[in-house]
C-alpha cells in the first residue's frame, strides 16, 4: 500500500514538475504583459523535437538538449520582435489574441520544417530505472524534478538579486515608474518572453525520454500549464510550482482511486472548486484595482 | 465563322446542351469519376500519407490495366485534416460539385468515416472505408452503400482471447485511450470478455497522456496476466516504456493493430521486445507459409510500392489499396454499373486482398474475419511472425 502511494507520488511530482515550468513561463509573460500567452506549449513541442533532431545529428544528449534550449529562447525573442513589440496599441486582449495565432504559426511550422513523426531520445542517465523500497522510480523523473528544482532556484536569484531581475519586477509593477527611473520597459516584455520560452524548451527537453514529443502536442501542454498557472495563483513564482504539483498529484492519485476513465474531469472538477473559493489561485493575491 | 458577341453564346450554349443530352447514364469512353478523403495533415497524417499512396498505387494500376469495364479512372483528392468538419465540406463538395460516382476511403479517422457514411448513403453513392469502426457499415439496413476493407475489432479480441487460451491465460487487463478507436475495442471487450470467461479490468487514458504509471500501478496491483493496450498514438510508446519500468514486461502484453508501425516500435527501443500486436498479415508477409492465399500478392505490392514510393509499404497503404481493388472486383461482378455496385459488392467471396481474404454478403458488409489475424513481434529491427494460427 505505501509503496504503491510512493508510486503514485513520484509519478506525481514528476509530472507536476513539467507543468510547474509551463506555468513558470505563463507567469513571468503575464507578469510584464498582462496577457496570456498561449504560445507556451508550443515552446515545449519546440524543445522536444529540435533536440531529439540534434540528438540525431551529435548523439550527445547534453549538447543537444543544451542547444535546443538556447535555439528555442531566440524563437521566443523573434516571436515577441515579429508579432508583440509591432503592435501599436499592446492590450492584454490584444496580446492574448495574438499569442493564438502565434500558436497555431509555431506549431505548423514545427511540422512543416521538424515533421509529423512522434520523436524521442534516451534518458539522461544510462541506467533507466532505479528500484528504491519496492518503488519503479525512472532515473529521468529524477532529472526532471532535479532540473526543475534548479530552474526554480535560478529563477528566484535572478528576480530577487539581479538588476535585470529587479528591473523586470519594477516593469511589471508599474510601467511608467519604472520607465521614470530607467527601465527600458519595451526590453522587459522581450526578456520575459526570452525566459518563458526556456522555460518551455526545457520542460519539453526533459519530458521528450519519457513521452515522446509530436508536433501537435503544444495545445495539451498549454492547457495544462495554463490550469496549473490559474490553481497557483497567476503572476505568481511559487504559484506556478504549487499549481504545478497540485496539478500533477491531483492526476496521478485521481486516475488511481477514482478512474482513469475520468483522469482529467477529477482535476479540473478540484481546479474549479478550488477557483470558487479563492478566485486568485491558491498563492495568488486578488488585484487591488483603483478607480 | 463570323460569328456576333449573341449569336456566339446562342451556339455555345446550343453544343452544351446536345453535350448532355445525348449522354446516357455512362459512356464507355468516359472516365468513372472516383473521389477519396483522407489526412494527409494533422494528427493522423502519418496514416494518410501511407493511405494516399496506396490508392494512388491502386488507381494507377488499374487504369494501366485499361480501367473498370474499360472506363479509366479520374480521382480526386481532398485532404481532411484530421477535422471531420472539414471532411465533411470535401464530401459535400466530392458529391454535389465533382459528381464522383464513387467514393474509396474516409478521412484515416473513424469518426471522420462515420460522419461521411450517412451522406454517401443518403446520395445513393457508394462508399468504402478504408476506417476501422464497425458503425461505420452497420446497421445494414441503414448502410446499403457503405462497405469497409478492415477489420472488425470483435475479430480481433477474438483472435487474442484464442491466443491467451492457448496460453491458459485467464485474467487480462484492458488499457484503451479515450479516442472512438479506444472506446470501441472497450465496448467490444465488454461482450468477447464473458463469452470466453477471461476476467477483464478495464484502464483508460487520454491520447494526449504522458504517464500511465497511475494506470500501470492499478493494472499490477490487479494480477493481470496479461495486458491488452489499444490505441493508434505514440502514448502506446509511454505505455511499452512505463510498463517495463514496472517490471510488467513479464506478463504477455499485446497491442492492437492500430499500432503495427516500425517508428513506433524503434522509438520503444528495448521495450519494444515484449510486445506482440495483434495484425493483419501483411507486415510479415514474406515470413507467411507458402500455402497462404496473400503471400504472393502481398510480396508483389511490397515490391511496386518500394519502386513507385522508394519506402516500404505498410498495413495503412494495403487497407486503401484494397478499398480499390475491391471496387474493381465488385464492379466486374455487375459488368460495370455502378449504381449497381452494392449488389456487386455483396457478391464478393473469398477474394485474396492484401490485409485478407474478403467475403462479403448482403448481412455483412464488413469483409474480413479472425482468420486474417495473426500475432507478431518486433526483433532485429522488423516485424516477425509469432503465431499464425
Amino acid at each position: 500500500m505505501t509503496t504503491t502511494i510512493l508510486q503514485l507520488l513520484v509519478a506525481g511530482v514528476g509530472t507536476g514538475s513539467i507543468y510547474a515550468l509551463i506555468a513558470l513561463g505563463f507567469n513571468v509573460v503575464f507578469k510584464s504583459t498582462g496577457a496570456m500567452n498561449f504560445a507556451q506549449g508550443e515552446w515545449v513541442v519546440m524543445g522536444g523535437m529540435i533536440s531529439a533532431l540534434l540528438f540525431a545529428a551529435t548523439s550527445n544528449i547534453g549538447l543537444a538538449c543544451a542547444l535546443a534550449v538556447v535555439i528555442v529562447i531566440m524563437a521566443g525573442i523573434a516571436s515577441e520582435r515579429l508579432v508583440i513589440w509591432p503592435l501599436r496599441r499592446p492590450n492584454t486582449l490584444l496580446i492574448t489574441l495574438v499569442s493564438i495565432g502565434l500558436a497555431i504559426c509555431t506549431r505548423s511550422l514545427v511540422m512543416l520544417v521538424l515533421g509529423k513523426k512522434p520523436v524521442g531520445y534516451p534518458g539522461f542517465s544510462q541506467v533507466s530505472t532505479l528500484v528504491l523500497g519496492g518503488v519503479a522510480v525512472q532515473t529521468q523523473t529524477l532529472w526532471i524534478i532535479g532540473l526543475t528544482l534548479a530552474f526554480l532556484l535560478a529563477m528566484h536569484l535572478f528576480f530577487e538579486r539581479s538588476m535585470l531581475g529587479k528591473a523586470l519586477r519594477a516593469a511589471a509593477a508599474d510601467r511608467d515608474a519604472a520607465a521614470i527611473v530607467g527601465v527600458r520597459v519595451e526590453t522587459t516584455v522581450m526578456l520575459s518572453f526570452a525566459i518563458a520560452a526556456f522555460a518551455g524548451a526545457l520542460a519539453g527537453a526533459i519530458i521528450t525520454p519519457l513521452t515522446l514529443s509530436s508536433y501537435d502536442q503544444g495545445a495539451m501542454f498549454g492547457f495544462k500549464g495554463f490550469s496549473a498557472a490559474m490553481l497557483g495563483g497567476v503572476g505568481s513564482l511559487p504559484g506556478a510550482v504549487v499549481g504545478g504539483l497540485a496539478l500533477g498529484l491531483l492526476e496521478a492519485f485521481g486516475s488511481f482511486y477514482i478512474s482513469s476513465d475520468f483522469k482529467d474531469a477529477i482535476a479540473f472538477t478540484v481546479l474549479l472548486l478550488i477557483l470558487f473559493a479563492r478566485p486568485s489561485g491558491l498563492l495568488g493575491r486578488a488585484d487591488v484595482i483603483k478607480v | 465563322m463570323n460569328l456576333g458577341r449573341r449569336n456566339f453564346l446562342q451556339f455555345m450554349g446550343g453544343t452544351a446542351l446536345a453535350a448532355t443530352g445525348i449522354q446516357p447514364g455512362w459512356a464507355a469512353d468516359e472516365p468513372l469519376r472516383v473521389g477519396s478523403i483522407l489526412s494527409v495533415t494533422g494528427p493522423a497524417a502519418f496514416l494518410g500519407e501511407d493511405m494516399k499512396a496506396g490508392l494512388q498505387l491502386a488507381v494507377d494500376e488499374i487504369n494501366a490495366a485499361g480501367g473498370i469495364g474499360g472506363r479509366k479512372i479520374a480521382w480526386t483528392f481532398y485532404d481532411a485534416e484530421s477535422q471531420t468538419q472539414k471532411a465533411i465540406s470535401a464530401t459535400r463538395r466530392l458529391i454535389s460539385q465533382d459528381k464522383v460516382e464513387l467514393i474509396l476511403s474516409g478521412g484515416n479517422m473513424s469518426g471522420i468515416a462515420l460522419a461521411m457514411a450517412p451522406m454517401a448513403e443518403s446520395a445513393s453513392i457508394p462508399f468504402i472505408s478504408s476506417e476501422g469502426a464497425l458503425a461505420i457499415v452497420t446497421p445494414v439496413a441503414e448502410r446499403k452503400w457503405v462497405f469497409k476493407s478492415t477489420v472488425d475489432d470483435e475479430d480481433v479480441l477474438e483472435r487474442i482471447a484464442d491466443y491467451f487460451a492457448k496460453k491458459n491465460i485467464k485474467k487480462v487487463a484492458l488499457i484503451a485511450d479515450t479516442s472512438g478507436f479506444g472506446q470501441g475495442a472497450v465496448t467490444q471487450m465488454k461482450k468477447v470478455g464473458p463469452r470466453r470467461n477471461l476476467d477483464v479490468a478495464y484502464e483508460s487514458f487520454d491520447p494526449a497522456d504522458t504517464d500511465m504509471m497511475p494506470q500501470l500501478t492499478r493494472i499490477r496491483d490487479s494480477g493481470a496476466e496479461a495486458i491488452i493496450c489499444w490505441t493508434v498514438t505514440p502514448a502506446g510508446v509511454v505505455f511499452l516504456k512505463q510498463a517495463q519500468q514496472l517490471g510488467l514486461d513479464s506478463r504477455t502484453l499485446v497491442h492492437s493493430y492500430g499500432f503495427v508501425s516500425s517508428h513506433y516500435m524503434t522509438l520503444a527501443g528495448d521495450a519494444a521486445k515484449s510486445v506482440l500486436l495483434a495484425s493483419l498479415k501483411f507486415p510479415v508477409g514474406d515470413q507467411l507459409p507458402d500455402k497462404d492465399p496473400l503471400k504472393a500478392g502481398i510480396l508483389r505490392l511490397f515490391r511496386s510500392y518500394q519502386e513507385r514510393f522508394n519506402r516500404a509499404a505498410s498495413l495503412y497503404a494495403a487497407e486503401s489499396y484494397d478499398a480499390a481493388m475491391l471496387a474493381k472486383e465488385a464492379l466486374s461482378k455487375v459488368g460495370g454499373d455502378v449504381s449497381k455496385l452494392p449488389q456487386g459488392m455483396e457478391q464478393v467471396k473469398n477474394f485474396a486482398g492484401m490485409s485478407g481474404v474478403f467475403s462479403f454478403s448482403p448481412e455483412r458488409h464488413s469483409g474480413l474475419s479472425k482468420k486474417d489475424i495473426v500475432l507478431i513481434n518486433w526483433r532485429d529491427g522488423r516485424f516477425n511472425l509469432a503465431d499464425y494460427e
